[in-house]
């Protein structure tokens, strides 16, 4: 560890009624990298994500941002600190265009002076979503409202992107280009942590990857180790009896 | 202490017919996801009908609900199919504006056909009237009591068990699931809208022989039904007969011992007070996808 | 989004001046039918901050005609020997300062509802303070407050008010058109797209609703002062009036949703059609308006605006097809 964590989780716990979604999770992750939570379907992705933006609350633990503690805040607060998120399934302003969905990121996210045109524009150009800045949000396909989702995020001016499966259903051309927009979203500086399923694009991408299995982190490390870590074979492929 | 339970016996009462007036009303929010501003009328045409049919035909009012029930059955079917369904697909607003076009009609229609005065139903054994203890009950309140809460039953025994009640919940919870088993389902959202106009029609029946009625009260019962579900919950007659109850206790309650001028104070204060702590309403939405 | 503000504010100015010339030829009815309208407009574009731009739909905005005028007619009443050209502003800043507490301490628990639940909690408001309004004594909702006659000796009151109506209306058209161009403005119109993902992205979803909702209610609040004023007269019936509540909803709807011109066309609309198409049907009353509602949400969901703005769309398409 040479600089400080830019998002520090400690003893996360998040419990639905009886169920333990979260089970004293601890990690941390270095600015700049490319981090990839991966894990069963229900190991708890979302979750994780959620209490880390506000969305919920966590029953046990802090999260930090930059060393300052986050937890408890209002989620638009969480924004304002620098922290943005793009959700699996597409959120677009449907009445909207493109540009202007972007607009929005540009004008609130973190907090401090700003150029909304410009800002706008470098995202939409960040996504590779330049030529369809005019276009009405309705009317893209999956893969654009993914890459949507991805500008108006970044649009925010966040240090540190939350990317919920942006490769999820996207065939090997969409993903390829997905995976280049966040390799060049990470040479602009911006930390990325993703949640994803498809383990090719993971392995080729992150620069460490953390697997959750019910809600416990069970493995930590470089892809090529967590690939060949038996624990995260068995939760993928279930414990041969 | 007598009075107590006599308003508190009173409130069981209006809270029964409160409940079977709204449980037309929270089905079709259940399933359909539409706020239907138009039950109250729905409830209306129920009196009105059971008044011209029982006065005509020189009958016990509560036997004409079949015939009321069967009318009412129809015109809702229809009346989803031909108008609702256009505007469910589009903002909840749309079709709660609809509804609310054509209470405002139909309204002014009754005006027209009934007069903007109070009308009542009267039985034979209106005056009829026994004590239990030193609490005195008569035979009207007690029927439409028992009138009321048979009803709910029926209603419940029909969801959970009939083929229909199965379709309308699966419906409810996973349209998209639903429509690819086959399921038609304008067929059973217009289903579902004509069994709720039957509830409202036999609730109407009830409210007349208990309260007098003009064309005017349809925005009350409207209200009294959307206050009921919120405290209730959604879609179940169980949280309507809860919802019902507690807004009869209130009501009862509250125009003893706090005034009667003063009923929409302590309805909505409930009301608002309850959205914030429950907003699910006590019993939660029937039909909530189960996760 | 690419007008020139000072271009815009000339227009708009320019058609403040017409119409504030319009009296001079017009005869009195019309006069009166122009007050209603200008009126109306105000109240649906006030209306309109919240329930088009945040799309948060009240359905219990009469609450604050009311609050405002009874405020304002109760401090007048105590203050009766000040000369009435000084009346009219204090009632205004009591009447705004009354609606602008209300507002701010109900906006708390109620804007955490949504959509139809926000809409009848807001009826359940307006209800409320008509009932509170109507009971206490003090408050004299159903004894019923006189108004100063404040219009100068020299005008037809009519006019007076009529004038009155257009430059309050003005005011509010561009305090909403500045909000709608603000960033406090595209901040609204992403809650009312996608509340969660507005917040996810910075927006400051709790304060601009509350904002939003403070201005509607205050703006709503000066309007119900004049009205009280040009009435002279009133009690708790005459301005907790649900065909108000219900009315600002259809003019957004009319005119289209969540526009700025939208509310006001939708007044201007429904206020000739009722007032003077309608004017000698009165039984028919009920009828005509649940069925233009009906037309309206089957024919033209998204408002007279809304239809334009289609109708362009496929003229262009239809154009373009060919080319390709």
């Amino acid at each position: 560890m040479s600089a400080a964590p830019i998002l520090r989780v400690e003893a996360l716990s998040k419990r639905f009624r009886g169920l333990l979604a979260i089970s004293d999770v601890s990690f941390a992750v270095e600015p700049g990298s490319i981090t990839s939570v991966i894990g069963p379907n229900g190991a708890g992705k979302s979750t994780l994500f959620n209490l880390v933006t506000g969305y919920l609350a966590p029953t046990n633990g802090t999260v930090s941002f930059k060393e300052r503690p986050i937890t408890g805040l209002a989620t638009n607060r969480i924004a304002e600190l620098g922290v943005a998120r793009a959700f699996q399934i597409a959120r677009p302003f449907r009445d909207l265009s493109v540009a202007e969905n972007v607009r929005i990121g540009a004008l609130f996210g973190k907090a401090g002076a700003r150029d909304v045109a410009a800002t706008t524009a470098n995202a939409l150009a960040l996504a590779g979503m330049a030529h369809l800045a005019t276009e009405p949000a309705s009317v893209l396909t999956v893969g654009q409202l993914r890459h949507l989702e991805v500008a108006r995020a970044i649009a925010t001016r966040a240090d540190l992107l939350l990317a919920d499966e942006p490769c999820a259903g996207l065939n090997p051309t969409e993903t390829a280009a997905m995976i280049d927009v966040l390799r060049r979203i990470r040479a602009s500086g911006v930390t990325v942590v993703l949640v994803e399923h498809d383990m090719p694009s993971v392995m080729e991408v992150s620069d460490r990857v953390l697997v959750l299995d019910a809600g416990r982190l069970i493995a930590d490390g470089a892809p090529a180790e967590v690939s060949k870590n038996p624990q995260v074979i068995a939760a993928y492929l279930g414990t041969p009896d | 202490m007598n009075l107590v339970v006599q308003t508190l016996a009173d409130g069981l009462v209006l809270g029964g017919i409160y409940a079977l007036a709204a449980v037309g009303f929270s089905l079709i929010f259940g399933v359909l996801h539409v706020i239907n501003l138009s039950h109250g009328i729905l409830v209306l045409l129920g009196a009105y009908l059971a008044l011209i049919l029982s006065t005509s035909l020189r009958i016990d009012p509560l036997l004409t609900m079949p015939a009321v029930m069967a009318v009412l059955f129809v015109v809702g079917y229809a009346y989803q199919r031909l108008l609702i369904q256009r505007a469910v697909d589009r903002s909840p607003l749309g079709s709660m504006l609809l509804t609310f076009g054509v209470a405002l009609m139909l309204q002014n229609t009754m005006i027209w056909v009934f007069s903007p005065d109070m009308k009542s139903i009267t039985p034979g054994y209106a005056l009829a009237s026994f004590k239990l203890g030193a609490i005195s009950f008569d035979a009207v309140r007690v029927s439409c009591l028992l009138a009321s809460l048979v009803m709910l039953c029926c209603l419940a025994a029909l969801l959970k068990f009939s083929a229909l009640g199965r379709v309308i919940r699966a419906t409810a919870q996973q349209t998209l699931a639903a429509r690819l088993c086959g399921v038609n389902v304008r067929h059973v959202y217009a289903l579902t809208f004509a069994v709720s106009a039957a509830f409202a029609g036999a609730s109407g029946i009830v409210i007349g022989i208990i309260l007098p009625f003009s064309p005017a009260d349809e925005g009350t019962w409207t209200l009294n039904a959307f206050v009921v579900v919120v405290l209730g919950g959604v879609g179940s007659p169980a949280g309507a007969l809860i919802g019902g109850l507690l807004l009869g206790m209130v009501s009862t309650l509250t125009a003893q011992y706090i005034g009667p001028s003063f009923p929409n104070v302590t309805m909505f204060l409930l009301l608002v007070l309850l959205l914030l702590v429950r907003p699910q309403g006590l019993l939660g939405n029937a039909f909530a996808p189960s996760r | 989004m690419t007008q020139k503000p000072a271009a815009f504010v000339a227009v708009i100015l320019g058609c403040a001046v017409v119409l504030a010339l319009a009296p001079l030829v017009l005869p009195p009815f019309y006069v009166r039918v122009g007050q209603l309208m200008l009126y109306s407009a105000g109240l649906a574009v006030a209306w309109t901050i919240l329930g088009g731009f945040a799309g948060y739909a009240s359905f219990g905005h009469a609450a604050f005609i009311g609050v405002g005028a009874f405020a304002a007619g109760l401090a007048e009443e105590r203050l009766a020997g000040l000369p009435p050209a000084l009346l009219l502003p204090i009632g205004m800043l009591v009447g705004g300062l009354a609606c602008a507490i209300l507002s701010a301490v109900v906006a708390y628990p109620i804007l955490r509802l949504r959509g139809t639940f926000f809409a009848i909690a807001m009826l359940g408001v307006c209800h409320v303070c008509a009932e509170l309004n109507n009971n206490i004594d003090a408050l004299q909702g159903s004894l019923g407050l006189n108004f100063p006659a404040v219009a100068p000796a020299a005008w037809d009151p009519a006019v007076f008010f009529y004038e009155l109506y257009l430059a309050a209306g003005v005011v509010v058209f561009l305090i909403a058109w500045q909000i709608q161009r603000s960033r406090f403005g595209a901040g609204l119109l992403s809650i009312r797209e996608d509340e969660d993902t507005a917040r996810m992205l910075g927006v400051p979803t709790e304060r601009y609703k509350r904002i939003a909702f403070v201005a509607s209610a205050v703006l709503t609040g000066l309007l119900g002062v004049i009205y009280a004023h040009s009435l002279g007269y009133i009690t708790t019936d005459s301005v907790y009036r649900d065909d108000t509540n219900l009315s600002l909803i259809v003019y957004s709807l009319l005119g289209g949703m969540g526009t700025l011109f939208g509310p006001v066309i939708g007044a201007f609309t429904l206020v000739f059609i009722t007032q003077v198409v309608l004017a000698r049907l009165l039984d028919f009353h009920l009828f005509a308006t649940g069925l233009l509602l009906v037309l309206l949400v089957l024919a033209a969901p998204g408002g007279v605006l809304g239809f334009v703005k289609s109708w362009r769309q496929r003229r262009r398409a239809a154009a373009t097809a060919p080319a390709e």
